[in-house]
């Protein structure tokens, strides 16, 4: 069983999140917020907020990473112990969303991903939520596939637009 | 003065009983009107670009490349407005109410349709993909030796015809 | 006042000004730029409100730089807009602070943004990142909108820094508020501020081919995620008055219906927040169950959650039909009956009554000083509601009280926040029951180009404002102004002097957009050790 295996397993009853805001517009925080709720209540899964990356297990990723941001993404993902687990949630943190080529933002997790690289980062295992912003139950279908505990639905799919 | 408080709220829950939804094994609490992603129908899709003009975060692109076009659609862009959908031509795109679309690579977030583009017959420039080929000569009957020109050629064409004085036909 | 809008306009005309284009509803008067202040002063001691001012790259136009202070006139309804001109090699306008100090950071925005130095008073950076290059003016015509300067300095400073724990941004980073408190002992003495984390370059963007006038009201709603219906309507007032596009009734009914749903679910948020700060957590999770319904609602009538992307150019794109309105009027009737016994119960709560009333407390002469909006304002005795001053959309056909309160403590605004949700819940029976019939949008309009407009709504926070200059295809010139934006400068006057235990609480009484987490630097002046604090949401 690799690390990381081992890891998912420990934390599978009590995976403790740390919310890094990069930017974002609040739409996904509030969303975060809302599954922690009554009517969502992720405590179900054992998930918890807490105050600090060096606690995490996993970070909750909102937000297009903006310029002023970066430098303090970077560190708090840092911080984090190994294994690194990210939930980039958002169309934001996905794919930079709206503004995903403006002056001001880094444009999305992948860009960040090669940042953190070149800075001796290393991620351990991303999941990508898109929503905009996304429902408290896709955060909460993200954590599950984190966990391996659903399938992925989506996949790539190309066809050629056919005759008929 | 705090135990009454204590028993007020108490009656409260109470009232409300449980609300949580048990979100997998229980239905998601969605409405009717929810908009999730797109699904582009590739067999009524014509690769016009209407979509790709109105999205605004860019999620749909269409990219030429050699003798196809791709209409990418990036879910991990896309901001569900459903602009494309109210666009659409050729009503191939329905907004479906699918929001589980987490994946754990970039890559799988993505899907193409694949068009075939057509060359004008008199110069060879690429000028449009089949799809909408069919559709425009299915809308708008237009003669034969037309229908494959780019409009450069297409008006040189018409002018010469026209020169000739034998109206839309110059052989 | 006794002053009437012909009396002002003929007053800054003696002065000096040169009436530009008189609307219904705002007159541009261009002043001389040396002067601005002379002009600012008379304007604030006729009773108007600054709004925001705006700098534009003019240069296409008239080769010059152009300032914009707008002032709201807010017992007359009218907005008087001031125009300054300076020269691209020359760029400067004399600054208003002295005598307007809720002109601060607007100020200091364009210098930032457009380059043009407001003179006679102290300036630094406040939008750009500080490793941002001097000389580099986004918001000038020539600089591309997505031209990213590198980011070199951060990583040496990042190499530098490997190994110590705890920077002054700690894992902080939640949102654009970072304070930093100065503190002798447990009682704040001083706070300064640190924002903009959040600056995604949005009004660029608009000006950018990658938009169109169509697509902005989508860009809009994204500028914030609990009130970003605010923002698009805003644009699209401003956009519809600028181009003279008449909006169909009902479409107007639609908008304000949403507009209120919005601000049921931010003040409900905020209660839950507010709840859980004063460390009430059974208030918190209440108050969100009952919110819940709230975005249930939303997502029914408009597709979304939150950002609920129904605004288009000249209407709405859903429209409201009988199981919606049905659905609608029974959500607010227990909507109604569970917050009144929330309230009832966490308003008894000695803890909650005793940590709120007294702290943070803004006078009402400060309040005025500032500009604040809102609720801030509302709290501090100031009579401010955009939906009365300025009536817009459906609100000149409903009856609604604006809650006032004198006291200007953090009670205060959470009093004013509850009897608003009482308001809103009310206006939405109204403007159900008023639903006119008709089309929901125009067909077909034109957008003439160099046209401005100024368009105020009132938010959750209070008033939002969005002053627009009309271009080709898209705005050559947008600009927003959020409530909060407004408001952070007051928290400057509400934490001075007040215990350390007591910052959190007044911080979010303003209701900033914080998200989860915030942290805050203390520093202690006596001992100079720094250490720092969570203000949590929830968790």
């Amino acid at each position: 069983m690799s690390n990381l295996a081992k890891a998912l397993k420990a934390i599978r009853k009590s995976i403790w999140v740390y919310h890094l805001n990069s930017g974002s517009c609040n739409a996904c925080d509030i969303e975060v917020l809302d599954a922690l709720t009554p009517y969502f209540d992720v405590e179900r899964f054992g998930v918890k907020l807490v105050g600090s990356p060096r606690h995490a297990d996993v970070i909750l990723l909102t937000g297009p990473i903006t310029r002023e941001s970066l430098p303090k993404v970077v560190r708090a993902i840092r911080a984090m112990p190994r294994p690194r687990l990210i939930l980039a949630l958002g169309s934001c943190g996905v794919g930079g969303g709206i503004w995903w080529d403006s002056y001001s933002t880094t444009g999305g997790f992948k860009k960040l991903e090669d940042i953190l690289r070149e800075n001796g980062v290393e991620i351990d295992r991303v999941v990508y939520v898109p929503g905009c912003p996304v429902r408290p139950e896709a955060i909460i279908y993200g954590i599950l596939l984190l966990l391996g505990a659903v399938e992925q639905k989506s996949k790539r799919v190309e066809v050629y637009a056919s005759e008929s | 003065m705090v135990k009454l408080s204590i028993a007020k709220i108490l009656q409260i829950a109470l009232k409300a009983g449980r609300v949580t939804r048990k979100y997998p094994s229980e239905q998601p609490l969605l409405t009717p009107e929810f908009r999730g992603a797109i699904r582009i129908d590739p067999t009524k899709c014509w690769g016009c670009g209407a979509c790709v003009r109105v999205c605004p975060p860019n999620a749909l692109t269409l990219t030429p490349k050699d003798k196809v076009a791709t209409l990418e659609y990036f879910v991990g862009r896309c901001i569900f407005c459903g602009m494309c959908a109210e666009v659409c031509p050729a009503n191939a795109i329905t907004v479906t109410k699918e929001f589980e679309l987490s994946s754990t690579s970039i890559e799988d977030l993505k899907s193409g349709v694949v068009h075939r583009l057509v060359r004008c017959s008199s110069c060879g420039e690429l000028i449009w993909t089949e799809a909408e080929l069919r559709a425009t000569v299915k809308s708008s009957p237009i003669s034969e030796e037309y229908i494959t020109l780019c409009p450069k050629c297409r008006k040189l064409k018409f002018g010469k015809a026209a020169m000739l004085g034998r109206g839309g036909s110059s052989e | 006042m006794s002053k009437t809008f012909d009396d002002i306009v003929k007053q800054l005309v003696d002065m000096g000004g040169v009436v530009e284009e008189l609307k219904a509803s705002e007159v541009y008067v261009r002043v001389p730029r040396d002067r601005l202040r002379n002009f600012a002063r008379f304007l604030y001691e006729s009773g108007a409100y600054f709004k925001t001012c705006v700098g534009v790259d003019e240069r296409q136009l008239n080769n010059m730089f152009a300032v914009y202070y707008i002032f709201g006139l807010d017992e007359l309804g009218k907005d008087v807009v001031l125009r300054a001109l300076a020269p691209e090699d020359d760029a400067w306008v004399d600054s208003i602070t002295s005598e307007v100090p809720a002109a601060d950071w607007c100020e200091l925005e364009f210098r930032d943004l457009v380059g043009i130095e407001p003179r006679n008073r102290l300036v630094r950076r406040l939008v750009l990142p500080e490793d941002w290059p001097d000389g580099v003016y986004p918001l000038r015509k020539e600089f591309k909108y997505d031209m990213r300067p590198p980011v070199g300095a951060f990583r040496e400073e990042l190499a530098e820094e490997t190994g110590i724990p705890v920077g002054p941004y700690h894992p902080a980073l939640h949102e654009p508020e970072y304070f930093e408190l100065y503190v002798e002992g447990e009682k704040i003495v001083d706070v300064a501020y640190r924002g903009f984390h959040v600056h995604r370059g949005i009004e660029k963007l608009a000006e950018s081919p990658r938009f169109t006038y169509k697509q902005v009201p989508f860009l809009a709603e994204r500028i914030c995620g609990i009130c970003g219906f605010v923002h698009s309507t805003c644009y699209l007032m401003a956009l519809e008055k600028a181009a003279g596009i008449e909006v169909p009734e009902r479409a107007e009914f639609i908008r304000s219906i949403v507009l209120e749903v919005e601000r049921l679910h931010s003040h409900l948020l905020w209660l839950g927040v507010a709840a859980h700060l004063l460390g009430y957590d059974a208030g918190f999770m209440h108050a969100w169950r009952i919110r819940e319904r709230v975005m249930v609602l939303a997502e029914y009538l408009t597709g979304s959650r939150k950002t609920y992307g129904i605004n288009i150019i000249g209407g709405v794109r859903k429209d409201i039909d009988l199981d919606k309105i049905d659905k609608t009027m029974r959500t607010m009737a227990s909507l109604k009956e569970e917050f009144s016994k929330l309230t009832e119960v966490m308003l008894s709560v000695p803890q909650v009554k005793s940590r709120a009333s007294g702290t943070g407390i803004l006078s009402k002469s400060e309040a005025r000083a500032l500009s604040v909006v809102g609720p801030v304002a509302r709290a501090s005795g100031l009579y401010r509601d955009i939906r009365k001053d300025y009536p817009y959309l459906a609100y000149k056909r409903v009856s609604f009280k604006v809650p006032l309160y004198t006291e200007g403590d953090n009670l205060a605004r959470l009093l004013v926040r509850v009897d608003e949700v009482y308001e809103s819940i009310e206006i939405i029976k109204q403007l159900i029951d008023a639903l006119p019939g008709g089309s929901i949008s125009v067909e077909e309009y034109e957008i003439p180009v160099g046209r401005k407009a100024v368009a105020a709504i009132e938010a959750p926070r209070g008033e939002d404002v969005h002053f627009i200059i009309t271009g080709v295809g898209r705005p050559y010139r947008w600009r927003v102004r959020a409530p909060t934006y407004q408001n952070i400068p007051a928290l400057r006057a509400m934490l001075r002097g007040t215990p350390l235990a007591d910052a959190p609480l007044t911080i979010a009484s303003i209701d900033p957009c914080f998200s989860c987490t915030d942290r805050v630097v203390v520093y202690d002046m006596r001992s100079g050790r720094r250490s720092s604090i969570r203000i949590t949401r929830g968790g």
